[in-house]
């Protein structure tokens, strides 16, 4: 009599007149398998690596409870720790691409942090600048009359303006000592 | 009402072989994935640039990744347009042979484990061995970027 049990412990069906051993498990078993094969594929990609830790919990939950449910009615568990091991595996890689990840994001986050103040430093020189040079018109309207006021407060004509002013109460005193 | 049952029985028939043998079934619903992958690539078009899928470690590391591109240049290969696919990403041909591989032994292997269930286990082995090393060979660029990080980092 033939029994056709392959490398993964499970039973083939094939074996005539003998009965079959029970396959609790079973279906548990195969999906955690698939599951981890995929999740070990997604792992290793960088792009979605990341992504991979979703199917790996999958993997090791199925692979779990088929674990469970083939302990208790003795059923062949190949498929089961194949599944359970390689998703186990696979969630391990997935979770060092964290790890890389959020690595490489500190090492880049002082630079960035660079790039952005210097960015903030260079707007704000040039908002300074812009106010300096500005040309500020005051224009005021009462009971129909009025009065416009047209300042020009460039950087230059202020020191301009106040050598001038400087000037004008130098003589101011001297006249006014002359006086006295 | 004669061949209806027939295909019935065929059906029924094949639903128990694949609950009866894991390893079909993993085969065929790999293959399947595998079938999804090259539908996926087919579909989205590198011209209209409107892929689904986004690399995450460049949008959290702001570094491109070793695979990005990669979705690029499988539908550039199944358009059969090589160079391009190359230029897109040097490490997606080698990835597609893998998953091209892969299809083609499920396939074959399938057949194999139906037609000589006496080396059933010796080709599972044969299968899992394959396998790994062709795993390994293709995606040699990808474990070493992520090995090199590490090494960066640690």
């Amino acid at each position: 009599m033939e029994d056709f049990t392959n490398s993964t412990g499970q039973s083939t069906g094939q074996s005539s007149g003998q009965p079959s051993k029970p396959l609790a498990g079973n279906t548990m078993g195969v999906a955690a398998l698939i599951t981890a094969i995929i999740t070990f594929v997604l792992a290793v990609i960088p792009c979605v690596g990341l992504i991979a830790i979703i199917p790996g919990i999958i993997a090791i939950v199925l692979a779990s409870i088929g674990l469970s449910q083939a302990s208790r009615s003795d059923s062949p568990r190949g498929v089961l720790i194949a599944g359970l091991v390689i998703a186990i595996f696979a969630t391990l890689i997935s979770f060092s691409q964290i790890f890389v990840a959020g690595k490489i994001g500190d090492k880049f986050k002082n630079n960035w942090g660079g790039e952005i103040e210097k960015v903030i430093n260079d707007v704000q020189e040039d908002v300074l600048n812009e106010i300096e040079n500005a040309n500020v018109s005051i224009k005021i309207q009462s009971n129909g009359d009025t009065v416009e006021i047209n300042t020009n407060i460039k950087k230059g004509n202020r020191h301009e303006e106040l050598e001038e002013l400087e000037k004008a109460n130098d003589v101011t005193n001297d006249t006014l000592e002359k006086n006295k | 009402m004669i061949p209806w049952r027939r295909i019935n029985n065929t059906f029924s028939g094949i639903s128990e072989r694949f609950r009866q043998e894991p390893y079909l079934l993993i085969n065929f619903i790999l293959a399947g994935m595998i079938l999804l992958i090259f539908a996926y690539s087919g579909y989205f078009s590198p011209e209209k640039d409107d892929y689904p899928v986004v690399c995450i470690h460049e949008q959290l590391t702001g570094e491109q990744c070793v695979s990005c591109g990669i979705s690029h240049s499988f539908s550039l290969i199944i358009r059969g347009r090589i160079s391009e696919a190359y230029e897109w990403n040097p490490y997606g041909l080698r990835v597609f042979i893998f998953f091209m591989a892969q299809l083609l032994m499920r396939i074959l292997f399938s057949i194999f484990y139906i037609k000589h269930p006496e080396t059933n286990s010796q080709l599972i082995l044969y299968d899992v061995t394959v396998s790994a090393m062709l795993f390994i060979v293709c995606f040699m660029p990808f474990i070493e970027s992520i090995l090199k990080s590490f090494e960066g980092i640690l």
